[in-house]
């Protein structure tokens, strides 16, 4: 035994590890590294969906001096076709679905295009970035005034443009389908796409310079070295980009909200702005609270089933895991 | 260990009881207010306040604007734990909610007197927009009507009379058509009118929401009504409202005085422009138009296109008292002479420069309204309703306004929209009955 072992030994007979001792020897340790995380999380994550349920099991008002338990009753209306509930609670989550669909690939396609366009040594890519970036800063009201004031019926500049320019009749894009939908979608894309865009440049930075260079002395055409290197390396970064957006796309809120107010006729209506009519228009805190919780059920099982799928194409990644 | 921490107590007790009897030597009573009033009218509201602060030396009246929506959200939750404001502001469209679920104290008769208010002041319709089955709750401050704006030198062009054109459907009508010009002239009662190629219309019919306030001042002119007297079915699909929506209808599909798919940002835009004769919007928009560079226009109460009664869409915004655990005498007594100061015919004048009507007559009768843009929508002011005076508002007015829009974008015939609109609702206010105990 040498002398840092013994010393070592000695000092741990000698001194009593204390609970909130940050030591390889206090079994403790990895938790207490946990605990500020975990203290947040419980409070502002575990308890309300613990409350969310609660909620959904009763009759729920703040107001009320009883809360009586109904159990299942309002995920029962859920599965009753001739509820309300039913009724509307399916039918904008097909229009989320619906919105999820369409605008997932275009924010992930459009991210990398623009990605790879910045990412190429052009003059000003720099402020060409920043513009692509800019958006983002906006809050989701400014973001649908502009598109609803852009896209107007009758004031909107687009229509003024086609009317008075073109000569072409104007587009009904706040009242017609599927016109309402490519408002929002058009709102989203030009709000949200830099963001991916941004993870996309980072990731492609990321890429040693040396493949394309070994690719090119073989010589390799650009889109060999875009589906050979550069797309099955950000494999990664689109595992995340694409579960991101989608659990994103699925919290459409604002955009409907202010651009066509979720119609014409409830088609542009997404679950979550269903779920806040019930809600707080409606007053019906539970029914909305039993949605809330289908949906966070429904989300839960897409992030799961997208992880899967996206997660065995992961070239370098699943293959470093060793098992 | 124990008798330093009894000690501490002490300590403590003693300093708060000092300090406690500071604050009631002083004799000065501090309220809280809360009031969504966060716009260009909150100065104003402000202004209210500091004078009533400075008038009253023993209270002190506390302020916080919070946008209307984040109100609804909390007001339930502070009283549920006691730490509700003493007065606060409730609009007609969540007021007889929030009493219904047992938010806000009655005013009763004695309260009412101990606060100077006269409810034969106001405008009956008005202050009962703060009543629920026969109780008071809610003292009138703010008050706001659907009213027609008008192209004064398009009507003068035309050689339209606003009092005529207002006075009946048919007049209504004949003056829309005057006004609706194509490009060559001609007007959507002539043979070879050209739909698609407007250069002026008569007016623009604007969804959901405004369209839902046109539809229910049609409804009622007609005698129709929102829900029958208990309150408990919708009966907005009655003949008188298949009427007035079909009326809306066929001035858009039919004589071709408005066109489709008007937005209401769309129907604003037009007015300003001088593209449109006529406007359809709240007395909250006449900032707007009196900025408006070239743009001759003047007020006019909505026209008369019922059969029945004459009757426009308001709102309103109504002083209440939430409930406490426990009523503190004082603080009450503070919060009612707040309210009886605020809603005197004084304090309502000042308040109407935020764009207000008067919620009194008396206040109407103002000398300084005499230049007012406003002035000729006065004498209709006893003749404005709410979508109000039960506990499911939100659920009816939604289901209502959803089926005015889908027979206005021309998807369902007015009498299938109706029916469709009153079945979500009877099943929405089958729903909130049950919460309400």
């Amino acid at each position: 035994m040498d002398r840092a072992t013994r010393n070592r030994g000695w000092e741990r007979n000698e001194r009593r590890p204390r609970v909130f001792q940050f030591s390889e020897s206090n079994p403790l340790s990895p938790y207490l590294f946990l605990i500020p995380h975990a203290a947040l999380f419980l409070l502002f994550t575990v308890y309300p969906i613990g409350f969310g349920v609660y909620v959904s099991l009763h009759r729920w008002d703040v107001l009320a001096s009883t809360q009586p338990f109904v159990g299942l009753e309002f995920y029962r209306r859920l599965l009753d076709p001739n509820t309300v509930q039913f009724q509307f609670f399916w039918k904008t989550l097909l229009n989320t679905l619906l919105f999820v669909a369409v605008s997932v690939p275009l924010l992930v396609g459009g991210a990398l295009s623009l990605a790879l366009l910045v990412n190429r040594p052009i003059s000003g890519r720099g402020f060409f970035r920043a513009v692509f970036f800019a958006p983002n800063i906006f809050a989701v009201s400014v973001v649908g005034l502009v598109w609803r004031w852009v896209l107007d019926n009758q004031a909107g500049l687009v229509n003024i443009v086609l009317d008075e320019y073109l000569g072409v009749r104007p587009i009904n894009f706040i009242t017609e389908q599927p016109w309402a939908w490519l408002s929002i979608i058009l709102a989203t894309l030009w709000w949200t796409v830099g963001f991916n865009m941004v993870i996309y440049l980072a990731a492609l930075q990321g890429i040693p310079k040396t493949y394309y260079e070994a690719a090119e002395l073989d010589g390799a055409s650009t889109w060999a070295k875009f589906s050979h290197i550069t797309w099955p390396l950000l494999s990664p970064t689109t595992v995340f980009v694409v579960i991101t957006t989608v659990i994103a796309s699925f919290q459409l809120f604002g955009q409907s909200l202010i651009i066509t107010g979720g119609g014409p006729s409830r088609s542009t209506q997404s679950v979550i702005m269903y779920i806040t009519e019930e809600g707080f228009s409606n007053f019906q805190f539970s029914s909305a609270a039993a949605m809330a919780m289908v949906l966070g059920l429904i989300m839960m099982l897409f992030t799961v089933v997208q992880f899967r799928a996206l997660a065995r194409d992961i070239g370098m990644g699943a293959k470093g895991d060793a098992r | 260990m124990l008798t330093r921490l009894t000690r501490l107590v002490v300590l403590v007790v003693a300093l708060t009881l000092t300090l406690a009897s500071g604050v009631v030597a002083a004799d000065k009573v501090t309220i809280e207010y809360w009031h969504g009033f966060t716009g260009p009218d909150r100065p104003l509201m402000e202004q209210l306040i500091a004078k009533f602060n400075e008038t009253h030396p023993d209270i002190e009246v506390k302020a916080q604007a919070i946008p209307w929506g984040t109100m609804w959200q909390q007001i339930p939750a502070a009283v549920a734990a006691g730490k509700a404001p003493d007065v606060a502001v409730a609009n007609e469209d969540v007021i007889t909610g929030f009493i219904a679920r047992g938010a806000f104290a009655e005013l009763t008769p004695d309260m009412l007197a101990t606060a100077g208010i006269d409810k034969n002041r106001f405008y009956a319709s008005l202050w009962n927009t703060g009543s629920y089955k026969g109780k008071d709750y809610g003292v009138p401050v703010h008050s706001v009507a659907l009213v027609l704006y008008y192209n004064t030198d398009m009507f003068k062009k035309a050689g339209v009379d606003i009092n005529k054109a207002m006075s009946s459907r048919e007049e209504f009508l004949k003056a829309m058509q005057k006004l609706t010009i194509d490009k060559n002239g001609k007007h959507p009662n002539e043979p070879g009118f050209d739909l698609n190629n407007v250069e002026q219309w008569g007016t623009m019919l604007p969804l959901p929401w405004m369209g839902g306030c046109i539809f229910y001042s049609f409804l009622l002119q007609n005698g129709g009504r929102l829900v029958d007297d208990d309150a408990t079915k919708a009966v907005f699909n009655s003949p008188e409202g298949v009427d007035a929506l079909q009326f809306l209808v066929d001035l858009i599909y039919k004589y071709h005085v408005s066109p489709a798919n008007v937005t209401e940002d769309g129907s604003i835009a037009g007015f300003r422009q001088g593209k449109v004769a006529t406007n359809f919007n709240g007395v909250w928009r006449v900032n707007d138009y009196l900025n408006q560079e070239g743009l001759n226009f003047a007020v006019a109460p909505i026209p008369k296109v019922g059969g029945k009664t004459y009757a426009t869409w308001g709102g309103s915004s109504h002083l209440v008292i939430p409930k406490a655990r426990q009523v503190d005498k004082k603080r009450q007594e503070a919060a009612l002479k707040f309210i009886g100061w605020i809603t005197q015919p004084q304090q309502n004048l000042f308040w109407t420069g935020a764009g207000g009507l008067p919620t009194q007559p008396v206040v109407a009768q103002d000398k300084s309204f005499d230049n007012s843009p406003m002035k000729p929508v006065f004498a209709s002011l006893g003749n404005v309703f709410a979508t109000a005076g039960f506990p499911w508002v939100s659920q009816v007015r939604g289901a209502m306004d959803e089926a005015v829009s889908s027979a206005m974008l021309g998807k369902k015939s007015p009498k299938q929209a109706l029916d469709d609109g009153v079945k979500l609702a009877d099943q929405q206010i089958a729903d909130a009955m049950k919460n309400i105990r």
